[in-house]
């Protein structure tokens, strides 16, 4: 077998790889597309240093590809070395084109999902005592002035929430309120969308300031409606 | 011994090329290229941003029914009734925003389109957008707790008006038409859907007051629409002043004419390949002969 067959196959079995076994391995993710171009280019490097340590390796190594580029009376060769001269050129050129080319897509966005409380939030324990009765208020409160967004099932899919860019949260969903402690639910409801920090994107929340509209003591007693009804409980310290 | 060295030195010279060569090749197919973001599941048609393309010829400003609108790319953004703030409404009857946008280097228009099962003389539609550098809340620039937000520009079309309003806001209640009219806004009504064009200079000269559009890059852009329906027996209209079909804030850009730059890369990088391509085959002559 001719190095330059061995160094394209090195080539192509280390692509496999990288491509399909590497992914494969658990805690392992796909390569983006410049490692797996790096990891090839070194394998490249590390075959053209070997096969020019010596005179004869390098004869070997070059030798083929110096007739193939240079050589005299190649027969049939011919044809394909001014293919591969002129394809090579034009297919530099269509890369350089594709990597200049201006990119579609709007600004990306970042947006912390659960961003800190303001402090004096922090550490707020609900006044309201929690029995059947208060759950089943807190419910009603819920289907009156939460569900149209967050859902009759709480998990934020109401009526209204198709247009809303963040959704509605899905208080269902292990990773929102039973992350959360209720004295965060209370700032949340109680300032709304526009409560939050520049990191939260206030300005994309549709969530209302609900503390202009119902008594802390409801939004309490919402919050203990929600837990209940998501069956989720809040986040505590022990 | 040296003259091995120097045949070692020559094949790492040409084995540099190689590699250079490569790179020159590689980089742009290596790129991540933004893949078409494959909508999620519950929001299968929604869109992110608008972008208008350079017409040509003349812009369709003032007319929201011309052929020339087919050549803009759709983007449909769903709505929501307008729930931030009291007066708030739980359902409204506009689901769905197509838009439309088109500019020629000098004005810019916006076509609307929705569905909408009556006529009626209080059927409206608006544009919002931020204005200036301060991020505004989607919901008429309401005030925020911990950031300072901006005005927002809103362009407001009534149907028994028949024209463009441009206005300001900041927060609810804040509603100001501004001292100078600068957009213009043309409906038409056909099988049960709207189509509004709004039409304006890309820059207005009130840089504080209005949005300015230019092709450099994406803007904040949100729709809103009301359905002028009159209730039969008590004569209220289904959807009036804050209650109405809102949507969040999403992408408009205008596009930049077209860029030939692309092409003059390629052009140096084809004759940069063609000239390795020449120095190479030169060499392993010399080589040969040698």
């Amino acid at each position: 077998m001719g190095p330059l067959i061995k160094l394209i196959l090195l080539n192509v079995i280390t692509y496999l790889i990288l491509k399909f076994v590497v992914p494969n391995i658990p805690g392992s993710a796909p390569l983006p597309a410049s490692l797996m171009f790096l990891y090839l280019l070194l394998v490249t490097a590390g075959f053209l240093i070997l096969a020019t340590v010596s005179a004869e390796s390098k004869e070997e190594f070059w030798g083929p590809i110096q007739r193939f580029l240079t050589g005299e009376s190649i027969g049939g060769l011919q044809a394909l070395r001014y293919l591969v001269l002129i394809l090579f050129p034009l297919l530099v050129g269509w890369q350089t084109y594709n990597s200049t080319a201006v990119s579609d897509a709007p600004p990306g966005e970042n947006r912390t999902i659960h961003p800190a409380p303001p402090g004096e939030y922090a550490g707020l324990s609900n006044p309201v005592p929690k029995t059947p009765d208060t759950i089943q208020q807190g419910k009603g409160f819920y289907a009156a002035f939460c569900s149209p967004c967050h859902g009759g099932n709480f998990d934020g899919k109401g009526s209204a929430a198709r247009g809303f860019n963040p959704p509605p949260a899905n208080f269902a969903d292990p990773t929102t309120i039973a992350m959360l402690q209720e004295s965060y639910l209370f700032w949340r409801i109680k300032k709304g969308g526009v409560g939050l920090p520049i990191e939260g994107m206030p300005w994309k929340s549709a969530m209302p300031r609900w503390e202009l509209e119902l008594p802390d003591e409801w939004i309490w007693k919402i919050i203990m409606g929600e837990y209940d009804g998501a069956h989720q409980s809040p986040r505590t310290w022990e | 011994m040296i003259r091995g060295l120097s045949r070692i030195v020559s094949n790492v010279v040409v084995a540099a090329c190689l590699a250079i060569g490569f790179l020159i090749v590689q980089p742009a197919g290596a790129e991540e290229k933004p893949k078409a973001s494959a909508p999620a599941e519950e929001e299968t048609q929604a869109s992110s941003s608008v972008s208008a393309p350079l017409v040509k010829g003349t812009l369709p400003a003032d007319d929201p029914t011309a052929a020339v609108w087919s050549s803009a790319p759709m983007a449909t953004f769903p709505m929501s009734p307008q729930v931030h703030w009291p007066t708030r409404n739980l359902e409204a009857t506009v689901k769905d925003m197509i838009v439309r946008g088109l500019h020629d280097g000098t004005n810019v228009a916006i076509l609307l389109e929705y569905a909408d099962p009556t006529e009626d003389p209080d059927d409206a539609a608006a544009i919002q957008f931020m204005v200036g550098d301060k991020k505004a809340h989607f919901a008429h620039g309401q005030p925020m707790a911990q950031v300072e937000g901006g005005p927002v520009n809103i362009w407001y079309w009534k149907n028994k008006d028949g024209k463009g309003v441009d206005m300001n806001a900041k927060g609810f209640g804040t509603l100001k038409i501004q001292d100078h009219q600068d957009v213009k806004a043309k409906g038409a009504y056909a099988n049960g859907r709207w189509k509004v064009v709004f039409s304006r200079p890309l820059d207005t000269g009130h840089p504080e007051e209005d949005t300015q559009i230019t092709t450099a890059g994406f803007i904040n852009i949100g729709f809103a629409a009301w359905d002028g329906k009159k209730d039969p027996s008590s004569g209220e209209l289904k959807e009036k002043g804050s209650q109405k079909a809102v949507s969040s804030w999403w992408y408009f850009r205008a596009e930049a004419p077209p860029d030939y730059t692309g092409y003059y890369y390629a052009a140096i990088a084809v004759v940069l390949a063609l000239g390795f391509q020449f120095v190479l085959i030169r060499k392993l002559k010399k080589g040969q002969s040698a």
